[in-house]
């Protein structure tokens, strides 16, 4: 009965990551895994593993999504002509 | 060849399946609450009175992985430097000042020195609560990007001396590295922790070098963070590319 | 099983299915709102896993997912700005559901551990959540308007 939270989260974790996978867009695809940054934090709790927990929100949920957005903003950046840039 | 192809995928597939198949019918009970590793990993961090177990496997035990880690971070963010340079036929334009709803400006500016704070503290309590150097480094050079999502690069620009947190970055990794060596300047192996006292459990100053290898770590994490993410920002708010190249 | 880690369980199950289904369906205005509920749902239910499991160091975790999960909506409701303006995010009604949901949790807990040091982080953790989700929804509601090509 106490693994009741660990199979929760375990699921929505497995759903979240194949949902990441599935996106095609690369902003939403960011959306989603910052969405499993945190879920994933979760599970590391549940399983007694706060360290990597702590390590995984650290990472998860401001600086990968930065690099990122950053990375798409370049590439939709120089797909368009200058004038329209600005 | 397609098929031939199909094929190779489905050997290597089923090779790995069985392999992965293999190896999970020997793991140990999931959840098992003893371990013989982990059994003997406890023990000698109670006999060096550092209170959390991970940081004197980190730190102590196999300080010498964590050398190595660091290592990696420290190539990663060299080959970025490199990469994310501004090319020869690439100009630098001045960031526009942006307007910010005063309420997340107010917000970011608040909560800016909270995370620093939040940082340091992380880093200072390794070897006593989960967390460490990597943790709170990792924190504390997120918070100083609050600067770029509350105000504009420009703000975030001026705080941020890249020549400085460069200089740090390999300053750290250098900590590192002579405080490996003075152990073994003092008669022992490489990265042993036997140079300091060993500190009364569960407080600030125990764990004898463990403290300041979580601090080397923390000041190189977050000085690669600052210089990673400043390359980043310079190539998407900063560098054009010359009209007609 | 205790009372603590069922209530973490219900807030992490119903939460996380609700933020999953908001971030993977339409258009970019909620799948940000719903990054953005992931904070909410998710941080209460650490504080309750750390009170459920007896490790008042847990709550580090709970205070991380406050400082920086807002931060992360803002990375967004930033670079995202462009694809936002059209239709606004805005959804007060969920914004202040969710902080309640937060604030019970906390005062919850607060009740639980009686006065002191750990009561002082709770309320620091309890504070950052509420007002970085408040800011972060605000950011989404086009805080980020006057902001073009920085």
């Amino acid at each position: 009965m106490s693994d009741a939270v660990i199979v929760v989260v375990l699921l929505l974790v497995a759903a979240c990551a194949t949902a990441a996978v599935v996106q095609r867009d690369p902003a939403r695809q960011a959306l989603v895994l910052s969405v499993l940054g945190v879920l994933l934090a979760a599970l590391f709790t549940v399983l007694q593993a706060p360290d990597v927990g702590l390590s995984q929100l650290a990472v998860g949920s401001a600086l990968t999504p930065l690099l990122i957005m950053l990375c798409v903003r370049k590439i939709r950046r120089r797909g368009r002509p200058k004038e329209d840039a600005r | 060849m397609n098929r031939l192809r199909l094929w190779l995928l489905a050997v290597g597939g089923a090779g790995l399946a069985a392999l992965l198949v293999a190896a999970c019918l020997d793991l140990p009970g999931f959840g098992g609450r003893r371990h013989p590793y982990g059994d003997r990993a406890v023990q000698a961090s109670l006999a060096r009175h550092t209170a959390n177990t991970i940081s004197s496997v980190n730190f102590d035990q196999r300080a010498y992985d964590t050398l190595g880690e660091m290592s990696i971070l420290f190539a990663a963010v060299l080959g970025c430097v490199v990469l994310l340079r501004q090319a020869r036929d690439e100009h630098r334009d001045r960031p526009e000042p942006a307007e910010v709803a005063r309420p997340v400006r107010r917000y970011a500016l608040l909560v800016l020195p909270v995370a620093l704070v939040t940082g340091l503290y992380v880093v200072a309590h390794g070897q006593l609560s989960p967390g460490g150097g990597f943790q709170g480094g990792v924190v504390a050079a997120t918070a100083l990007h609050l600067l770029y999502l509350g105000a504009d690069y420009g703000a975030l620009e001026r705080v941020r001396p890249l020549g400085v947190y460069e200089t740090s970055d390999a300053v750290a990794v250098c900590a590192y590295l002579v405080l490996g060596l003075a152990s073994v300047l003092a008669g022992t192996a490489f990265l042993a922790n036997t140079l300091l006292p060993y500190g009364t459990f569960n407080t600030l100053s125990s764990g004898g070098t463990v403290p300041l290898l979580n601090a080397a770590i923390g000041m190189e994490v977050a000085s690669a963070v600052v210089v990673l993410l400043a390359h980043f920002l310079d190539q998407a708010v900063e560098i054009e590319e010359e009209q007609g190249s | 099983m205790n009372g603590w880690i069922l209530a973490a369980t219900v807030a992490l199950g119903g939460g996380g299915a609700a933020v999953l289904w908001g971030v993977t369906t339409g258009p970019p205005a909620r799948r940000v709102i719903a990054q953005n509920l992931a904070t909410s749902a998710v941080c209460p239910a650490l504080l309750l896993l750390s009170q459920g499991y007896g490790r008042p160091a847990y709550v580090d975790l709970a205070l991380l997912l406050a400082l920086l999960g807002p931060v992360g909506t803002l990375v967004f409701a930033r670079l995202l700005c462009d694809d936002l303006s059209e239709e606004g995010a805005s959804a007060w009604a969920l914004t202040w559901t969710a902080a309640g949901l937060g604030a019970a949790a906390v005062v919850a807990l607060c009740v639980a551990v009686g006065p002191g040091r750990a009561m002082v982080k709770l309320l620091v953790v309890g504070a950052l959540l509420i007002s970085g989700n408040v800011i972060a929804s605000r950011a989404l509601a086009g805080g980020f308007r006057g902001v073009r090509g920085g």
